[in-house]
């Protein structure tokens, strides 16, 4: 009978009914409209209601959790389900009897099978569809950490128990087809992807990146680190067929994503979130630069190195780290043995110097001066700025040698060679008759010195590994310019790494890198802020940077290298910001960077395209490598 | 919603005495008509009223009243030609349908 309705709530029943409402439509109004109004009396009143008029709702949830699946396809009502024995076995009343029959002998089938395949696939269709553990776990009344353990380790799940994940599991799959065939039917549809009760946390479970997305965004991330509006929309698609496609459902029925669709504003915030991460690293970097010394050789502290991809250690192709091609990768890595264990990290610094002996001879004198790197860690820091000799592609990594520990950052005109050296102090500005390359010196150093990045501490670490393929070098006999100055912040930071030898040889192309050697300026500078992360290995136009050292004394102009064209780096160290070595005329030129942050400049052409150069807001300075340096590093 | 011209005075002729056989009356001083109410308590005022106010946003021509526990007093006029229209007189007669079933 009316039972819980008060008279006026009949009335005003009995007022809609006489308006021309169907019952049924009342009834579906009350689901789908007002599913966050619903309570569990309504739900009874309805009940009430329909048992007042005699008719019987089979379809209507007796749970007041509206799992009303049947004919509702969301269910919005509210979740007291846990009253009740597990919610979703509660639904099988509500099913139609064909469809209850149905799963129920789906659910028997898989009783009899082996527990653990079965769990196995039912693990992979959460992970498929990117359902939260939650939504099983509110649905089916199963204990989250028995659930979890028995879906990856197989511990045993009683029979009843397994009973209710099956069921759901059923259920669960139906709702989905459905969800996806009706893909644009609105919010409704949604729910049940969403959230299949109306969680105590909200109507719908948290968005989740799928793998296949992240791929995707990753691959844009390195690309570009701040896409424009347009641009994170085609990812938005992209992502969305991606996901679609894992699932095995058409693109067209994104829809059917629920809450795991991909809209622009998760975009966004993946993007900016990368941001964040990588100035987070990069902080950290810093900090683990400028505090504990590092005692040995390879000042990096291997810095998260880890937040940068497990480098793979020198390999070029590493994405998302700072890629320098080492030449000696092995003695850098050997260096950094010390490191907590980067050897990716080591490299990464040593990279910073490539050297190629051969017609740097200028530059030699550079590396063996020195390169030496700032190397804040180890308290070798030369009280100036270490420059790192920049060495030439050609010069011979020996002469590096172990300067590595030291940034070398040269402000130089364009020379920067970070020649992780032991002795931090750099030579003073090099000039480099031969092809101003800033040899970040850690390609040749031993591996100790990383050198630009050692000084940076571990940030440097963290950067990927430069590669810097000393198979760039030969190819370019163009010496680099080795303006580099010697003055290499110390500790603090600024390794600019004039060029790392010509940019292109990072690069590859070879004709790139002969045109530089023409410019006094380096082709390639490297500038290393921040130490820390030496993550941006850009391709970098030269530009002229003044640098500065926060401890030391270099102002900038000190750091130019008389090379009038040469690119000077800059780096500040307060703040390590970079600054663009500009290498000259050829060398585009790139912004300044004003935060800490290591940006690895590829002297390139005029053309180079892949000049990239984080901003300095960042204090990581994320290398990408041009393609062209990805390939020749190869 | 039915017409809104002012109901011409064959036209009153013709139907007001229906309406106001069941009860309703002319107000003073404007053109409208005007009944009270009473049910058996608030619920069924309410509901009746409830009914009524579904009907007048079918019809969009809206009822002024007022309510007072198991009372209410309806007024109807048509705002657009400042006075009684036929779509006064339909609602009259949905009112008196809708009293009815509840009385």
């Amino acid at each position: 009978m009316v039972s819980k309705l008060s008279h006026l709530q009949v009335e005003l029943l009995g007022a809609l009914l006489e308006s021309g409402l169907t019952k049924e439509t009342l009834i579906k109004a009350l689901s789908e409209v007002e599913p966050y109004v619903l309570q569990s009396e309504s739900q009874r009143a309805i009940n009430a209601l329909q048992t007042e008029k005699g008719e019987p709702c089979p379809d209507i949830p007796n749970l007041p959790n509206g799992m009303g699946e049947s004919r509702l396809s969301e269910d919005e009502t509210s979740d007291d389900g846990e009253e009740f024995t597990p919610p979703i076995m509660k639904e099988l009343e509500n099913l139609s009897p064909e469809e209850a029959a149905h799963q129920k002998t789906v659910v028997d089938r898989l009783l009899q099978e082996d527990p653990w395949r079965v769990a196995k696939m039912v693990k992979s269709y959460l992970q498929q569809h990117n359902i939260p553990q939650r939504e099983v776990v509110d649905t089916t009344g199963l204990n989250q950490s028995h659930l979890s353990q028995h879906l990856n380790k197989g511990t045993p799940m009683k029979t009843q128990k397994r009973a209710a994940l099956y069921t759901w599991y059923v259920r669960k799959q139906r709702e989905v087809a459905q969800q996806f065939t009706h893909a644009g039917q609105g919010i409704l549809t949604e729910e049940p992807m969403g959230d299949d009760l109306p969680t105590k946390k909200g109507r719908r479970n948290r968005f989740k990146w799928g793998p296949a997305s992240q791929q995707i965004l990753f691959q844009a991330y390195e690309r570009q680190k701040n896409p424009s509006k347009e641009e994170r929309e085609a990812l938005v698609e992209e992502c969305n067929r991606a996901e679609c496609i894992q699932r095995g459902v058409s693109p067209s029925q994104a829809q059917g994503l629920g809450s795991n669709l991909v809209t622009e504003v998760r975009v966004y915030n993946w993007f900016a979130n990368r941001r964040k991460e990588e100035a987070f690293r990069h902080k950290l970097a810093m900090d683990t630069f400028s505090g504990p010394q590092p005692t040995s050789a390879p000042p990096l502290t291997p810095h998260n190195s880890s937040s940068l991809q497990p480098p793979s250690a020198l390999s070029p192709s590493k994405v998302h780290g700072v890629r320098y091609n080492q030449q000696p990768a092995s003695e850098a890595e050997s260096s950094s043995s010390n490191h907590h264990g980067n050897s990716s990290m080591v490299t990464t610094q040593t990279i910073l110097h490539q050297v190629s002996p051969p017609g740097l001879e200028p530059s030699q004198n550079l590396l063996s001066t020195d390169t030496k790197l700032v190397s804040a860690p180890g308290g070798t820091l030369p009280p100036v700025s270490t420059l790192t000799a920049l060495h030439s592609l050609e010069q011979n990594p020996h002469a590096l040698s172990q300067q590595t520990q030291n940034l070398i950052m040269a402000s130089l005109p364009g020379v920067m060679a970070i020649g992780a050296g032991e002795t931090s102090s750099l030579a003073p500005a090099f000039t480099n008759t031969g092809a101003s390359t800033l040899v970040i010196g850690l390609a040749s150093t031993q591996p100790q010195s990383v050198p630009v990045i050692n000084s940076m501490g571990s940030s440097l670490t963290t950067l990927q590994p430069v590669q810097f393929s000393q198979q760039l070098h030969p190819s370019y006999q163009q010496p680099l310019m080795q303006q580099v100055q010697s003055h290499i912040n110390q500790s603090p930071f600024m390794a600019t790494m004039a060029q790392i030898q010509n940019p292109h040889a990072l690069y590859g192309p070879k004709s790139e890198v002969a045109q530089y050697t023409h410019t006094g300026l380096l082709p390639q500078t490297m500038v290393i802020t921040d130490t820390a992360n030496l993550s941006a290995l850009t391709n970098l136009t030269p530009t002229k940077q003044a640098f500065t050292s926060d401890s030391e004394t270099h102002t900038e102009s000190g750091m130019h290298t008389p090379v009038s064209q040469a690119p000077t780096i800059h780096l500040q160290n307060q703040d390590t910001t970079i600054q663009h070595l500009q290498p000259g005329p050829r060398l585009t030129s790139s912004p300044a960077v004003s935060s800490s942050s290591l940006v690895l400049y590829q002297s390139s052409d005029s053309a180079n395209s892949h000049s990239q150069l984080l901003p300095s807001t960042h204090n990581v300075i994320e290398t990408f490598i041009s393609t062209q340096m990805a390939s020749s590093t190869q | 919603a039915g017409k809104a011209h002012r109901l011409s005075t064959e036209e009153r002729e013709q139907l007001l005495p229906n309406v106001r056989a069941v009860g309703w009356n002319e107000v003073e001083g404007r053109d409208a008509i005007f009944k009270e109410f009473h049910f058996k308590d608030f619920n069924r005022a309410f509901g009746f009223m409830t009914r009524v106010a579904l009907q007048a946003e079918k019809l969009d021509h809206h009822p002024e009243w007022f309510n007072v526990y198991n009372k209410v007093h309806i007024t109807l006029s048509t705002h657009e030609c400042g006075g009684l229209s036929e779509r006064d007189i339909n609602l009259a007669s949905f009112i008196e349908q809708v009293a009815a079933s509840l009385s």
